[in-house]
């Protein structure tokens, strides 16, 4: 189930240096330095051979998942699914898996895009059904960009036909306005449907120096690690600070997001007590020793 | 006085802490919106109900979704609101 990388052990450091939140502060962006200061201070870290998906789980591959187990996720038990509308998040009933952004909403012609509407242990429930299981975060990071920094897979060049970003769709954005007016507009035309691409669509243009594909942008993915602050002397925002201990790291930005939220290095954290949406997502690891 | 600590990028300056009145949670986060109407999307919803799957803490302590309308905010206490998706 699912094409795998190898990727070689080594040492590296994680996390972003205080060049990228210098070259933030100067962007064309919207968020302030403090946002980002979860993603620093760097520090060394090694991480064992293993290997990882090349591609986001699909939605044909949890469907695989689900007929043979019947499985129910999280959003199936309580009924809706959260999907982002002209008028923000909203809790939407009929929303799941298979019907992203409502019922209707699903069909086979999805089944080569990846799985939304997973929260982390719909995640590891099906990891666990094919005897893989989530990359921790340095996993997840180093797959993303090797030992060497770098600012997306690729390089630290934005290229904006490497990745399934807003941008993609919406051409350059430099305000949270511009894309509220873009998003208006798609809603308008489509509904609130996810704005996932088929795995692999950028490859090789936006793969990782491993091959691994869609590591920025496409979907959200939760890892297996718990939160927490690289440095106890780190300030960040107070809110981003009582998620540490209570979330889980999520990684590689999505279809939703601006070029500066889907860098390799970027964190963000879910509430892994149930909670998904339609742009959330996973790929899997194993141990090399298997 | 009890503390509302929202995300930094809820306003544009940037603010986080504001102020707030004590009482059951569900009433804490409605006479805030009432001060503060700009944050009412994204705490209430259309019906001026709060957002369940946004998480509150009060004090440390995050508080279950099932558990929010029963929840009382003292009067020196720190309510943090905490989107699903932190950070980014």
């Amino acid at each position: 189930m699912g094409e795998m990388r190898r990727v070689p052990g080594g040492m590296f450091r994680q996390g972003t240096p205080e060049w990228v939140l210098d070259w933030l502060d100067d962007a064309d962006q919207p968020l302030p330095r403090l946002w980002f200061a979860d993603e620093t201070p760097q520090f060394s870290t090694v991480v064992a051979p293993f290997r990882i998906d090349r591609f986001p789980v699909t939605v044909g591959e949890y469907a695989r998942f689900v007929r043979d187990t019947g499985y129910r996720t999280e959003a199936e038990r309580r009924g809706f699914g959260l999907v982002y509308t002209e008028h923000g998040w909203v809790e939407r009933d009929g929303v799941s898996w298979n019907a992203p952004g409502g019922p209707g909403t699903g069909g086979t012609e999805f089944d080569d895009h990846p799985v939304v509407h997973v929260s982390f242990t719909d995640a590891q429930e099906f990891a666990a059904w094919c005897d893989k299981r989530l990359p921790t975060e340095a996993e997840w990071e180093f797959a993303a960009r090797g030992p060497d920094f770098r600012i997306w897979p690729w390089g630290d060049e934005w290229d904006p036909g490497a990745a399934n970003t807003a941008e993609l769709h919406a051409g350059p954005l430099t305000s949270l306005a511009a894309w509220q007016q873009w998003w208006r507009v798609e809603c308008a035309r489509h509904g609130p449907v996810p704005r996932t691409s088929p795995v692999g669509a950028f490859s090789e243009r936006g793969d990782s120096p491993f091959g691994c594909a869609d590591m920025a942008g496409n979907v959200y993915e939760w890892t297996s690690t718990s939160s927490r602050l690289y440095a106890d002397t780190v300030r960040c925002d107070p809110t981003v600070a009582m998620a540490m201990g209570r979330y889980r790291v999520i990684r590689g930005g999505s279809w939703m997001n601006f070029r500066y939220q889907v860098r390799c290095s970027e964190r963000m954290h879910g509430d892994p007590g149930g909670w998904s949406s339609f742009a959330h997502g996973f790929r899997c690891a194993a141990d090399l020793q298997r | 006085m009890v503390r509302i600590v929202v995300p930094t990028v809820w306003t544009p300056q940037g603010r986080t802490d504001f102020e707030g009145t004590p009482g059951p949670l569900d009433e804490v986060i409605r006479d805030f919106v009432a001060r503060h109407p700009e944050f009412g999307r994204r705490l209430l919803d259309a019906d001026g109900a709060p957002l369940r799957y946004v998480n509150i803490c009060i004090d440390d302590d995050l508080i279950p979704r099932h558990q929010r309308a029963a929840a009382t905010v003292g009067p020196d206490a720190v309510v943090t609101i905490l989107s699903p998706m932190a950070g980014g």
